[in-house]
């Protein structure tokens, strides 16, 4: 257990420097403490550009990651072998042979992190959107044992509209069909104890697997904590996540599994 | 006789050949061979007797018996649609089960010193 000064966590995300890489230092502390028992599955196609500085920056902090490389064809197969050479006790590398989406790469890395016995399985972005500091807020509930799930929700003033309207769509549509109205349904940083990552059962195989993370939590009655995250929108990662495009499709395949 | 029902004849035997074909080559199930020799029979049955749909006409109450086909023929249609498309999904569900798979196999095995 913590104890009670490591709980100012909360005041991390308003004390931080915008976009800064240094960690604050409750985050350095934290991370010292925890960063071994911290598993970090880390979806990853075709993310030459940003994977390598995602990877080094987390693996710098002794965290362990399974990488899913879910049949990527640009450089990130390679990438990513190089930094596993370089760290081959914290990496553990899983492939896809062909592209199967987030979904089937989230549940992937689910199985594979069970065996390894971890405090805390948290799931994060490959294409550098996530703060390593927003780590802590986020794993924090879940090693005290206060929460089976937590979700990093993003601050929707500050999203491009694009974003913001598939989002918004996404958390709607999650509420209909999942009967759960969370403030971020499509967040990409989540922290998942290990008993509730055995019981979920996940079968959606692109982005609507975040609305069906939802709705399984629901359905086996966990506890979810939502905490504020800060995001780094950069050119590349606005390319990649839900817009509304990503929105209609989920929400196509949600009407047809339905009728199903 | 009409070239429609030339046509129709036609269609209709070439249908059966290919099914039977592919039954016997084990791509085609039992219980579809039936069904697909049933629409092919129906349609051989239509074609060299158009006089026979105003069986149909009449127990149905559409009114000529041109339209009744076209009717059952896209019902028919939206059904097989429908059903190709749930294929699919299984096979692509099928096919991300065997990816998973995979990957989760193989890093067993090179996780194992002694494997080259």
């Amino acid at each position: 257990m913590l104890k009670k000064s490591d709980d100012k966590f909360l005041s991390l995300i308003t004390m931080r420097l915008n976009g800064g890489c240094k960690l604050t230092h409750e985050t350095e502390e934290f991370l010292e403490k925890y960063g071994k028992t911290i598993l970090i599955v880390l979806p990853a196609f075709n993310e030459a550009k940003t994977i390598e500085n995602v990877m080094e920056e987390l693996l710098e902090k002794g965290m362990q990651l399974i990488v899913i490389d879910d049949g990527s064809y640009d450089e990130t197969t390679s990438i990513v072998g190089k930094v596993h050479k370089k760290y081959p006790q914290q990496v553990h590398l899983y492939r896809h042979p062909i592209n199967r989406g987030l979904g089937a790469a989230i549940s992937t890395g689910l199985e594979a992190s069970l065996s390894k016995n971890p405090r805390v399985i948290v799931t994060f972005d490959a294409d550098g959107q996530h703060h390593i500091d927003d780590l802590v807020p986020v794993v924090k509930p879940v090693i005290e044992k206060k929460a089976d799930v937590v979700i990093g929700t993003r601050n929707f003033q500050e999203m491009p509209f694009r974003k913001k309207f598939g989002n918004n769509v996404m958390n709607i549509i999650t509420r209909i069909f999942y009967g759960m109205g969370v403030s971020d349904s499509q967040s990409g940083l989540r922290a998942i104890s290990p008993d509730a990552a055995n019981i979920m059962e996940l079968h959606s195989r692109d982005y609507g697997v975040s609305s069906e993370i939802i709705g399984e939590i629901k359905r086996k009655d966990l506890t979810l904590i939502e905490v504020p995250i800060e995001t780094i929108y950069t050119d590349y990662s606005l390319s990649k996540g839900t817009d509304t495009k990503i929105g209609l499709k989920i929400l196509a395949r949600l009407i047809k599994n339905i009728f199903k | 006789m009409l070239i429609y029902q030339y046509i129709g004849l036609l269609i209709g035997i070439i249908g059966i050949i290919i099914s039977i074909l592919r039954f016997r080559d084990g791509k085609m199930s039992l219980s579809m061979v039936l069904v697909w020799i049933t629409i092919w029979v129906l349609l051989l049955i239509f074609s060299a007797y158009p006089a026979a749909t105003t069986l149909l006409t009449n127990i149905t109450g559409i009114g000529r018996g041109l339209d009744i086909i076209l009717i059952f023929g896209l019902i028919g249609c939206f059904y097989l649609i429908f059903k190709i498309y749930g294929m699919i999904e299984n096979i692509e569900e099928e096919i991300t089960l065997l990816t998973r798979e995979i990957a989760l196999n193989k890093k067993e095995n090179t996780e194992k010193p002694d494997k080259d």
